[in-house]
């Protein structure tokens, strides 16, 4: 946990700054912006709404929406009720903020109450929030007694729970012990003493803030050493686990008012203290409420807690007139920002710093140093040295006017030093030591010499070669062929005459086909120079010959002028691929192609066979026909007739019955190419076979009986 | 007992406000993070999910209690990753889990960073996305970077190479390349032809793996079961520092108050969270020209009419999919006819045509895969016959001389058999 939280905020930082030194900006005017998006006065509990109002206080929020008419009410009868102790709390610190009119009754109900359940408390966070009432009301109506009587056994009670690495546990009966408990604790403990009727015994006070300093022993820092410091919990302890910034924000608040309300000097670090401001800072301008209330308010603490605790420690100087320097102890912490850090010497930026507290407002009387200032590639030399920059009342910015001439492009590692101008103040600030900046000066890098050539051998004769602009827009044209050489050459420098080695130099040769081939160009002393030797390169070319598209990417952070130029085409012949050459690789397809619709298909039907027309069908049907009646014609012309037709009834009969028969049969026929089909044609053909079967054997035997009868006659 | 059935009745709503195919919206998300002060520092981009309806469940990418699953059903909707150092899930996730989700349908959403981890790494590559495998590297463009007063080395880049955006957005992060052979990933946000990815702090003596526009800063896949995946090389471009910060472009001279990265986020996490882009297809019908009810069979050369009524999911409710390119196909093997349906434009797609002559089992087929869109795959099969014997044509005048001389045969045999009885 605590080593992806640790990666985490290394993250985090990274992604604040990508290189080497953070540069925490204090609160500014978008932290106010987002404090009146994120607390819009609506909120549900008192918690919330505690958060928002010291949040628009610290901040000082002109246009912020008043809640004061609801919050009162939710406070007059939260006070009034047996509500909880969490809730009391907020809404004695609501109250705290809103000055409610509040019956001075309620009050001495309220600590009355709350004085008989402190020794009945038994966890930490219910000690907390009855000690902090108590204070709470104490500020409010200081008439009220809310002195405890037994403030030496509710001290003990509390500081039982401790643990020897300085955290604190949350009950007795809960083995885990944690950061953000602490923080709690320690906070109790400082109302502890403010509510003592008696001073507390001053070992057990230097016992605690012996555990103080074991605290700042377990703080983390990120892996990279800039100087930024917070507080974590390894274990939720039973509780929802409180995140880094909470954690580290309960330990500030507590520290902080233990400092306030206790004598003598607790030796906190300043560069610790400087650390956890950075801390906060870092975090930019969070997006929960919740965060953002910690962040401020921690912030508020570690810079203002004179002007703050001035009016809570008020009843104390009377007593501790002797240490009245007291409120000095946790050193507040300047913050050395720069508005900029990428200046541009093409427009003669100017180089400034501000130093603030954390909450922006204005820093003591001092000076900014600018100890020394060097190139990130030359660690040794350095540019600048010793250098004080001048303040300027009007703006509040510490300037230095002009970049010395050896500060050329590039990037650079400024280290800022701040010198307070009262000497005896150093204890109550703490400003860090060197400060490390690292800054860009850019600036416009000229290009020229560009020579482009295809050369026969190393050597190179001139006719092929030709001079570009690089500047400008001119392309060239440019033919070659395996055996041949290109060169391409030119020169950067930088605004002060000096050899510039961009980050990116890249030569880019693109075939008509898509294929890309890309060089670095490599430099040396101020000339860049590119010989693409096409012998040696016809194996990565893929052996394909045509057009090439060729361009220069130039560009570097510092530059300002960086580029992408196409530069021309080059023709280039190329020996046909042998046999075993490497495959093309296959050219990415476009994926939006399988979202086209697809072509229309139509279903090519069989054309129709070729038919005669009509009128010839017709008149070969008529040929047809004519056989038929040329027969009929024939038969007539034979003169026939019907005189063998049987005489006698019955044979007659039979002979008229075979003749309809096959009448029927053929007449079926012709039905059966109108409309029949061929099931109901063989059943009827069935029937009318079976019966001309019958017919026609009587009828012929008849007709063979009379002519045998003839013939033996 | 009767606690349990309290609870059963308490999860009836809970459950029944899941995932379904007549919502497709995705409900319950579950976010993994490396640390909570993500959810505050990234508080915008979570509150504009939780505005739309979405129930986010944050959880620390390392708790050893979060689970994807359980008895088989899958808790969650969608997967928020926002853990990009994490090296092991805590629970029983891990990057099988997280695949084995997708593939059931649900939805991801991945953002990875400087230091990526092996795991998101792993995730990625799985879906089609290859980090630059230099894990120093990050993507620096010298030409279109954002112009800021205090970022200098142009790792934070403006970018405005995708459809349609008033302002650019910012990214600060790694590159990736989508891998040529899936075609199912595409770019959303490309870099520009001068960026490349690369360590910041060190010289360029080789040429980076990753150069120009192929860089790839965020993409997104619709998987084939339409899950839409999201990944972004940069989890900051999710930050409330992101969505609130001006952006101007260098060399360009004008200046945005705010970054695209809210509008550009928002859109597309309503795209991968399934609020837009979703169609669905109902009452499929067809049928023969005149006819109403659906035959169990055609013969060939009928004419027939097909239609379909295609709905786009707007985030609330079901509205009439408005598109001219529809297709529908009449398939064997390969498609006989691929027609194009025209749409009243209330969500009635209809065309007709006719049969092909040939016959077989065919299948009506309607592929519909359009970018943005969930894709669409109908099909509905259906027999194609020949004719039956006394279908075919009767009458045909070409052949009236072969019945002529039958007839005339058979006259002929009429009148013969007659004469040859009868004569005498």
């Amino acid at each position: 946990m605590a080593t992806n939280l640790a990666k985490f905020l290394l993250l985090l930082y990274t992604l604040s700054i990508c290189n080497a030194v953070t540069i925490p900006t204090p609160i500014s005017d978008s932290h106010r912006s987002a404090a009146l998006q994120l607390f819009h006065g609506s909120s549900s509990s008192l918690e919330e709404t505690y958060e928002a109002l010291r949040v628009f206080e610290i901040l000082a929020l002109e246009n912020k929406p008043d809640v004061s008419a609801t919050a009162c009410q939710n406070v007059v009868e939260n006070l009034g009720s047996s509500s909880s102790l969490k809730d009391l709390f907020y809404a004695l610190k609501v109250n705290g903020i809103l000055k409610c009119k509040v019956d001075k009754g309620v009050f001495q109900d309220t600590a009355s109450r709350l004085k008989a359940s402190v020794n009945d408390a038994n966890t930490l966070v219910d000690i907390y929030y009855t000690i902090g009432s108590l204070v709470l009301i104490k500020d409010q109506a200081p008439d009220v007694d809310v002195l405890l009587a037994d403030a030496d056994g509710t001290f003990h009670s509390i500081k039982a729970l401790s643990q020897s690495d300085g955290r604190w546990r949350y009950s007795s009966d809960n083995p885990e012990s944690s950061t953000y408990a602490a923080g709690l604790a320690l906070e109790a403990l400082a109302g502890v003493i403010s509510l003592a009727s008696s001073e507390i015994d001053q070992s057990r006070v230097n016992t605690v803030k012996s555990d103080i300093l074991k605290l700042f022993d377990s703080i983390q820092k990120y892996g990279t050493d800039d100087g930024t410091f917070y507080f974590d919990d390894k274990f939720g302890g039973g509780r929802e686990h409180e995140g880094s910034l909470s954690t580290t924000s309960s330990v500030v608040r507590g520290v902080t008012s233990f400092a306030a309300v206790t004598s003598g000097k607790i030796d906190l670090p300043g560069d610790k203290v400087l650390g956890l401001a950075k801390f906060f800072l870092g975090i930019g301008v969070p997006g929960s409420a919740k965060d953002f209330f910690n962040q401020v308010e921690s912030l508020a603490l570690l810079e203002s807690k004179r002007q703050v605790l001035f009016g809570k420690i008020y009843n104390f100087i009377t007593t501790y007139a002797s240490n009245i320097l007291f409120w000095y102890r946790v050193p507040i912490p300047l913050v050395l920002s720069l508005p900029a850090t990428v200046y541009s010497l093409s427009k003669k930026d100017q180089l400034k710093v501000t130093v603030n507290t954390v909450l922006g407002s204005a820093a003591p009387p001092l000076t900014v140093k600018l100890i020394r200032a060097f190139h990130t590639d030359a660690k040794g030399s350095a540019v600048i040295e010793g250098k004080e920059l001048q303040y300027d009342q009007s703006s509040g910015l510490h300037v230095l006017s002009v970049f010395p001439d050896n500060v050329d492009v590039g990037t650079y590692v400024f280290v800022f030093e701040i010198v307070l101008h009262d000497s005896g103040s150093e204890n109550d600030y703490a400003i860090g030591g060197q400060i490390h900046v690292p800054i860009y000066v850019t600036g416009i890098v000229k290009v020229s010499n560009a020579e482009i050539a295809v050369l026969d051998s190393d050597i190179g004769s001139d006719e092929t070669q030709k001079t570009l602009d690089l500047a400008g827009t001119g392309v060239v044209s440019l033919s070659a062929n395996h055996l041949q050489k290109l060169r391409f050459s030119f020169q950067l420098t930088t605004p002060h005459g000096r050899a510039f080695k961009p980050r990116q130099v890249l030569l880019k040769l693109r075939h008509e086909t898509k294929y890309e081939h890309i060089f670095v160009v490599r430099n040396t002393g101020k000339k860049f120079e590119i010989i693409l030797d096409f012998l040696g390169l016809v194996d990565k070319f893929y052996y394909l010959s045509g057009r090439y598209d060729f361009e220069l990417t130039v560009g570097d952070a510092v530059m300002e002028n960086s580029f992408l130029r196409p530069l021309g085409h080059l023709e280039l012949d190329l020996p046909e691929s042998p046999e075993k050459a490497a495959r093309l690789p296959p050219l990415p397809v476009d994926p939006y192609s399988r979202y086209e619709p697809k072509a229309e298909i139509a279903h090519l039907f069989r054309a129709p066979e070729k038919r005669p027309s009509q009128n010839v069908s017709l008149a070969f049907l008529i040929l047809t026909l004519l056989p038929f009646i040329g027969f009929l014609v024939g038969l007539l012309r034979l003169g026939v007739n019907f005189k063998n037709f049987p005489s006698l009834a019955v044979p007659a009969t039979y002979a008229i019955l075979f003749q309809l028969g096959v009448a029927a049969v053929l007449l079926l026929y012709v039905l059966f190419w109108l409309k029949l089909d061929l099931f109901t044609t063989l059943k009827a053909l069935g029937f009318l076979g079976a019966f001309l079967l019958f017919v026609g054997h009587r009828i012929l035997s008849h007709l063979a009986s009379t002519s045998a009868k003839l013939k033996s006659a | 007992m009767a606690k349990l059935i309290f609870l059963f009745l308490t999860l009836i709503p809970i459950l029944c406000t899941s995932f379904t195919p007549e919502k497709p919206s995705d409900q319950r998300i579950l976010v993994l993070l490396d640390d909570f002060a993500v959810k505050s520092s990234h508080s915008l981009f979570f509150k504009s999910l939780q505005s739309r309806g979405f129930d986010l469940d944050f959880k620390l990418a390392d708790d050893p209690k979060i689970a994807l699953q359980r008895y088989g059903q899958y808790l969650y909707d969608a997967l928020v990753l926002f853990s990009p150092t994490i090296e092991r899930f805590g629970g029983s996730i891990d990057a099988a889990a997280i695949l084995d989700f997708v593939d059931s349908g649900h939805d991801l959403i991945v953002a990875a960073d400087n230091n990526a981890s092996d795991l998101i790494r792993e995730i990625a590559t799985e879906c089609g996305v290859d980090f630059d495998e230099d894990t120093s590297a990050v993507v620096v463009d010298h030409s279109g970077y954002a112009v800021s007063a205090t970022e200098g080395d142009h790792t934070l880049i403006a970018s405005d190479d995708f459809i349609k955006s008033d302002a650019p957005v910012l990214f600060q992060g790694i590159g990736h390349s989508l891998n040529p052979s899936n075609s199912l990933v595409l770019k959303v946000l490309s870099a520009s032809p001068t960026a490349f990815s690369a360590n910041p702090k060190s010289k360029l003596t080789s040429p980076p793996s990753l150069l120009g526009s192929s860089i790839s800063l965020v993409s997104v896949i619709q998987a084939r079961n339409n899950a839409r995946i999201l990944i972004s090389g940069s989890l900051s471009m999710f930050s409330n520092r992101f969505f609130n910060s001006g952006v101007q472009k260098a060399g360009s001279p004008t200046k945005h108050d705010k970054s695209g990265n809210e509008q550009f986020f928002t859109e597309l996490s309503k795209w991968v969270l399934h609020e837009r882009g979703h169609l669905k297809a109902v009452n499929v019908q067809h049928h023969k020209v005149g006819e109403t009810n659906e035959p169990s069979i055609y013969r060939i050369n009928d004419d027939l009419e097909y239609s379909v009524e295609i709905y786009e999911w707007s985030g609330k409710s079901w509205e009439p999919y408005v598109a001219d390119d529809v297709q529908v196909q009449f398939y064997m093997m390969s498609p006989y006819v691929l027609k194009t349906l025209s749409n009243d434009k209330k969500g009635h797609f209809f065309t007709s045509f006719k049969v092909p002559d040939v016959y077989g089992v065919f299948q009506f087929k309607v592929e519909y895969d359009r970018l943005g869109y969930t894709s669409l795959s109908l099909s509905k099969q259906i027999p194609v016959r020949p004719f039956r014997h006394n279908e075919y044509e009767r009458f045909i005048p070409a052949a009236y001389p072969y019945y002529g001389a039958a007839f005339s045969m058979m006259a002929g045999f009429f009148v013969f058999s007659a004469v040859h009885l009868y004569n005498k």
